[in-house]
């Protein structure tokens, strides 16, 4: 652990002092202090920034109201000694400002650049090579002993990636329906290849299919339960995806008996990735929950708000 | 030339399409070969190899049960390995020494009848141990990301009537309550059988520190820390309003710099 990860305890920002009872006077006191430390500060900073047009015109003001009000000497030295504290200090001020906003700038900059970095991941995510080497040797080993078969194959292979090409595009927000269709067509070629050792049951009503749903997250969680729960698991399992409405919420569940969870394991960056993006997308409206059903396995439930996609 | 016995192989894949390619393409390169039991994990793939006492297995790296690294692992200096894998993530190719060979499926007849030919060259030496290379190819696997870490990373209690599955990341502290531990995260409370004292012992050091013999908090979940009115430690949480008492013998942790 690096040392300048510690929590700071004596900072005296976070912590009353718990000796010498302050007396009223002593408070008052303190207050005004500050008050005047804050108010040299915001002048300090209006200072350097301010033009020197601007400057000579509250200049030209503030003595005629002094002269108006016969006390002309003191403004006449806060005039000059603005002047003096703007040449000196104002470069330095303002510079310092402009410091600032330029690191705020870079800070949404290197945001933007993680979006872009983890949309990135994400298309990558979706379409993983060894899932579509093992189909296209799959269709290729299909052509010579059963066609029809290579050809529903290969047919499900075109609707998997067309499903998957949309997210490509900006500016249109996924639906349930395109991710559910994406995932049957994931399915239907897995259930080929894995044979007898993958069944599935895909149970989403038609009228949830035009909800709102963040992209790739549903496929994570199908291609997950297949990579984690069940390839791994000699004779295989069982698959369902089911969807409902509760409390005003739209809940996804992707619900295996395969190897269940590792304690220990990372579960890959998949899972990882959906909290972030819910959190980003809807704070604590949303949430992914994993929990264990009663028969073993694993079930991840994804809540968020429901929304309808407009036609 | 004497007549020596035909060589015995054996065929590994977890997909049963996958083994019929492989086998139809070895029959037409090399038709005395005697492919002498298929199997679709690992762990068969070794049964099958020792009780058929084959010369040459052929092995699928990604398989349930055993991967094809572990059972080539348990067959080196033995069997002659050839893997055959349809998307090259471990990038064989990079660690060839002559001890190995790979196929890409689904593979050109010539690349098989090369692969053929090298293994008849090859039977009649001993196999070779393969251990640098079958250590270098499992460090890669376990770069991959599913292999176990040495920390939890989830933590699994009960809240209400489920069994749920809590990322680490997730957890704001850990409380010992009576016989059960309470974990807290900003959303809700579940309830473990696990004794803080165990649960210490499996939580990576550096992201939860134990700051008192019945709490362990999350480092990055610290907001603040201040001093009670007897003068002891109390650290805030993000997300809960549970203040934390900091017992003198960990108070340490939070020393000013």
């Amino acid at each position: 652990m690096t040392p300048d990860a510690r929590p700071a305890s004596r900072d005296g920002r976070s912590e009353n002092p718990p000796a010498a009872p302050p007396s009223d006077a002593r408070d008052a006191l303190r207050q005004l202090r500050r008050g005047i430390v804050v108010a040299w500060w915001g002048f300090f900073d209006w200072l350097a920034v301010v033009s020197w047009k601007k400057l000579v015109l509250v200049s030209i003001l503030a003595m005629i109201l002094a002269g108006i009000a016969k006390h002309p000497l003191p403004v006449l030295i806060l005039v000059l000694g603005s002047v003096i504290v703007k040449v000196v200090a104002g470069g330095k001020r303002r510079a310092e400002l402009k410091a600032t906003e330029a690191n705020q700038r870079a800070q949404t900059e290197q945001l933007e650049r993680t979006v872009l970095e983890a949309r990135m991941q994400a298309l990558q995510a979706q379409i993983e090579p060894h899932f579509l080497f093992n189909t296209l040797a799959s269709v290729d080993q299909l052509i010579q002993t059963d066609p029809p078969r290579a050809s529903r194959m290969q047919r499900s292979l075109i609707r998997y990636l067309r499903s998957a090409l949309p997210d490509l595009r900006q500016g249109r927000r996924a639906t349930l329906g395109q991710q559910v269709d994406h995932c049957i067509a994931f399915l239907d070629i897995m259930a080929i290849r894995m044979e007898g050792r993958l069944q599935s049951d895909v149970r989403v009503p038609e009228g949830l299919k035009s909800a709102i749903f963040p992209s790739m997250m549903l496929p994570t969680l199908v291609e997950n339960a297949i990579k984690h729960g069940l390839e791994p698991k000699a004779e295989g399992g069982r698959i369902e995806i089911g969807a409902e409405i509760a409390d005003g919420q739209l809940a996804v569940h992707v619900t295996d008996n395969g190897m269940g969870f590792m304690p220990k394991s990372d579960a890959g960056v998949g899972l990882a990735n959906i909290r972030e993006r819910l959190e980003a997308l809807y704070a604590d409206r949303a949430e992914l929950v994993i929990d264990v059903p009663a028969a073993g396995g694993t079930r991840a439930t994804i809540r968020i708000p429901y929304e309808v996609a407009p036609a | 030339m004497p007549h020596a016995p035909a060589p015995v192989a054996v065929v590994a894949d977890d997909e049963r399409l996958m083994r019929e390619q492989i086998v139809t393409q070895l029959q037409q390169a090399w038709p005395e070969l005697v492919i002498a039991g298929e199997a679709s994990n690992g762990r068969e793939a070794v049964a099958l190899a020792h009780s058929l006492d084959a010369d040459i297995v052929f092995l699928d790296i990604r398989m349930p049960e055993m991967d094809g690294i572990q059972a080539a692992q348990a067959l080196a200096g033995s069997v002659h390995v050839v893997f055959v894998t349809a998307y090259d993530e471990y990038a064989i190719k990079a660690f060839e020494q002559g001890a190995v060979d790979y196929l890409l499926k689904p593979a050109e007849p010539e690349r098989v009848a090369i692969t053929c030919e090298r293994l008849r060259a090859r039977l009649s030496r001993k196999p070779d141990s393969m251990d640098e290379l079958l250590a270098r190819l499992s460090q890669r696997l376990g770069a991959g990301g599913s292999k176990p870490r040495d920390y939890l990373r989830w933590v699994q209690a009960s809240a209400g009537a489920n069994l749920r599955m809590i990322p680490t990341s997730d957890i704001l502290f850990f409380r010992a309550e009576d016989k059960y531990t309470r974990v807290q995260t900003p959303r809700f409370e579940a309830l473990i059988r696990k004794p803080i004292k165990e649960l210490v012992e499996q939580l990576d050091p550096q992201e939860f520190w134990q700051i008192h013999r019945a709490t362990v908090v999350r480092v990055d979940a610290v907001e603040q820390v201040s001093r009670n009115f007897r003068g002891n430690q109390v650290v805030h949480v993000k997300g809960s309003d549970e203040k934390l008492e900091v017992s003198r013998s960990f108070s340490h942790l939070f020393k000013q710099m």
